[in-house]
């Protein structure tokens, strides 16, 4: 067995685990104002990373502000045509809703663009390593940290400054209390599908600038593990999003590089026992929202 | 299963009393993906199939009969294989074509098989066959085991690479007998310390930086890795081991092959691929360089995969077979595919036995990219195949 560098490991431990937080907390935005578990998140970071392969060629800045756009706009059109009608109907219902938007834009994206997957490289300055302290690290799991700290700053700053985010914050905890107290129900969704949408992006541009291709499935796998982190950090609260993302991100980065050769292949299935031993002993999740009550 | 059988036997009675076709006419089925995700893995498949209908028809047909194809779309849902064989069943097709992997090509091939029809398949398991399907299924690829022990021999002996890392994307059952294969066979040639280590992941994976990190953490560099995937995690992979830093040479089977994927590897290089044939227009074989030539005229494009050649041999196989025997009839022509030995296909010499569907030692061509292009290094066959 190879001998692993522990900066190494730390710097591909954060650097996942960011990922996967920014993920959570986009899944996390929506449930909270609106308990609303959006499978669709998938196709908004899925859509985001097309419109970078769409603009491959022009300059990065135009592709990253389109693929932003793209994924802002869609959120906002996913919550206009599908959510918003049925606002008050129960949650299973709008969970149904979210699959069925969901794969309504896969098959949309495999006839129009096809399911071959593209090729795409929107940063390729970032794709060469760096030595830090005898550790080889790629500039790109760098530039992956920094931007996870910056969204996670800018979030905080924008729910803890702004009267939007003070609505936000108003609103996840008893939305109808909030309404009765002058809080726009209309504003604080859209807004909570604008910054979802942001994140989405942000998280397309980081994974196609990590993986190098676009494919129609692309943000599915990512959004299904960010719910189980939304599960575990605590349903319905942003700080338990973004922490449980994190969690399960360095988890499975930490499993692979510690379990033994025999039993990597079976990493999931220790990722997951995990989840379901943490969910045992702490059924509303590691970080409960106050406003969610206890599940009978 | 059951009623499924049951059905398609009534299919089969409906069948021979509506599909009398005219004498000079006979139908070949392709139950195959024309929609969803897995379509174009076999568009070049069904593409050359199609190629060499057109020009056995131009060429007299099969004793003096015209092909005929008849299509079903199983909308990449491997289920749904079973509902197009057995409509294929009702239309009289004598022979059918099933998808390029055993999950999906399977549900078809049992169908044709119960019915006494021929199937194909490019699949790479030697279950589609004698041992898993019957008798009257045939694969025209060469088995996961053969490739893998190839990519070992060839790395070995050609290259004269003594230590190998494999990493396995331990999604699909193809790449698990690549790996498995070519580790078997590397031991073997190199020894136990011949495997630096060993590393999984998954297709899917968002990052695979802790494997990366296992492998430049490698106290002594290895001479090749293996990495036994497919698009997109595939190259995605290759991506992030070469913005890593490893840049030791990479060898990996036919699930990689094509250059649609290889501008996710800036300046993809040392690369090898496993695969059927060169469809860059450098091929050694000229039937080869010609088929592909052939193929271009007729689509316009260049073909994406090699699996082309796969297709194209399915039917040449059979009218071959079908002139040997002197019929079309499956049980007559089924007969004659056993007695092939080493008979000369776009694919390949392809020998098959009453016990063995599939090729094994086969030679196989692997390519080489270079700063993002492919050229052919040669063809090459395996000595020792293990089929488990």
């Amino acid at each position: 067995m190879g001998n692993l560098n522990p900066i190494q490991i730390l710097v591909d431990t954060v650097s996942v685990g960011g990922l996967y937080a920014l993920t959570a907390l986009g899944l996390g935005l929506i449930f909270s104002v609106m308990r609303l578990a959006n499978f669709a998140h998938a196709e908004l970071v899925t859509c985001a990373a097309y419109a970078v392969f769409a603009l491959s060629g022009q300059p990065v800045a135009v592709a990253i502000v389109a693929s932003v756009g793209t994924a802002m706009v869609l959120a906002l059109a996913t919550e206009r045509l599908a959510f918003r009608p049925l606002r008050s109907a129960d949650q299973t219902t709008m969970l149904i809703a979210s699959f069925a938007v969901s794969m309504f834009i896969q098959k949309l994206l495999i006839f129009t663009v096809g399911s071959r997957p593209k090729p795409v490289d929107p940063l390729p300055i970032l794709a060469q390593p760096i030595a830090i302290a005898g550790a080889q690290v790629s500039l790109l799991k760098l530039a992956t940290i920094l931007a996870c700290i910056a969204c996670l700053g800018a979030l905080t700053y924008l729910l803890r400054r702004t009267s939007i985010g003070l609505h936000m914050r108003a609103a996840a905890e008893d939305f109808t209390m909030a309404q009765l107290v002058g809080v726009r129900a209309n504003s604080v969704i859209l807004a909570a599908f604008v910054l979802s949408g942001f994140l989405a992006a942000v998280v397309a541009l980081l994974f196609v600038a990590q993986t190098g291709f676009v494919h129609p499935r692309l943000g599915v796998q990512i959004v299904l593990v960010g719910f189980v982190a939304t599960v575990i950090g605590g349903l319905g609260s942003l700080p338990g999003a973004a922490a449980g993302g994190f969690l399960v991100g360095a988890l499975a980065t930490l499993l692979q590089a510690l379990l033994p050769a025999e039993l990597r292949p079976f990493r999931e299935a220790f990722l997951f026992l995990i989840v379901i031993l943490v969910l045992l002993f702490r059924p509303n999740g590691l970080w409960p929202a106050p406003g969610l009550k206890e599940r009978v | 299963m059951k009623s499924i059988g049951g059905m398609a036997a009534a299919l089969v009675l409906l069948g021979t009393v509506q599909g009398a076709h005219a004498a000079d006419t006979v139908k070949i089925g392709m139950v195959m993906p024309l929609s969803g995700w897995f379509q174009p893995i076999d568009a070049s498949t069904i593409n050359g199939a199609l190629l060499a209908v057109k020009e056995i028809n131009a060429a007299g047909g099969v004793l003096g009969q015209q092909i005929e194809v008849e299509t079903f779309d199983n909308k990449s849902e491997p289920l749904l294989g079973a509902d197009g064989a057995t409509q294929m069943v009702a239309e009289g097709v004598k022979a059918m074509i099933v998808p390029s992997d055993f999950d999906f090509g399977a549900p078809g091939a049992f169908v044709a098989q119960q019915n006494g029809i021929i199937s194909f398949s490019g699949a790479s398991d030697p279950k589609f066959g004698v041992a898993g399907i019957g008798n009257l299924a045939y694969s025209l690829s060469t088995a996961g085991q053969a490739q893998g022990a190839l990519l070992a021999e060839w790395g070995f002996e050609d290259q004269g690479w003594k230590t190998a890392y494999v990493l396995l994307d331990n999604t699909i059952s193809y790449t698990k007998t690549l790996c498995g294969s070519f580790t078997e066979r590397w031991k073997e040639l190199a020894g136990e310390e011949g495997i630096l280590g060993e590393d999984t992941f998954l297709n899917g994976d968002p990052s695979i930086d802790a494997q990366v990190s296992r492998i430049t953490g490698l106290g002594t560099k290895p001479d090749v890795v293996l990495l036994c995937s497919y698009a997109p995690g595939g190259p995605s992979a290759i991506r992030q081991l070469r913005s890593a830093g490893v840049d030791a040479p990479i060898i990996t089977g036919e699930s990689m092959d094509g250059d649609y994927w290889a501008g996710t590897v800036p300046g993809l290089s040392d690369f090898y691929v496993v695969n059927f044939g060169s469809l860059y227009g450098d091929d050694t074989d000229p039937a080869v360089a010609d088929f592909y030539r052939r193929y271009e005229a007729e689509y316009g494009e260049r073909a994406d995969v090699s699996y082309a050649q796969r297709g194209y041999a399915m039917i040449e196989a059979w009218a071959r077979a079908a002139e040997k025997a002197g019929s079309v009839e499956p049980a007559e022509v089924a007969a004659a595919l056993d007695t092939f030995r080493d008979e000369p296909l776009v694919v390949g010499p392809t020998t098959f036995t009453p016990e063995l569907h599939i090729a094994t030692t086969r030679p196989m061509t692997i390519l080489k990219a270079e700063a993002g292009k492919f050229s052919i290094v040669g063809k090459f066959s395996a000595d020792e195949v293990e089929l488990d």
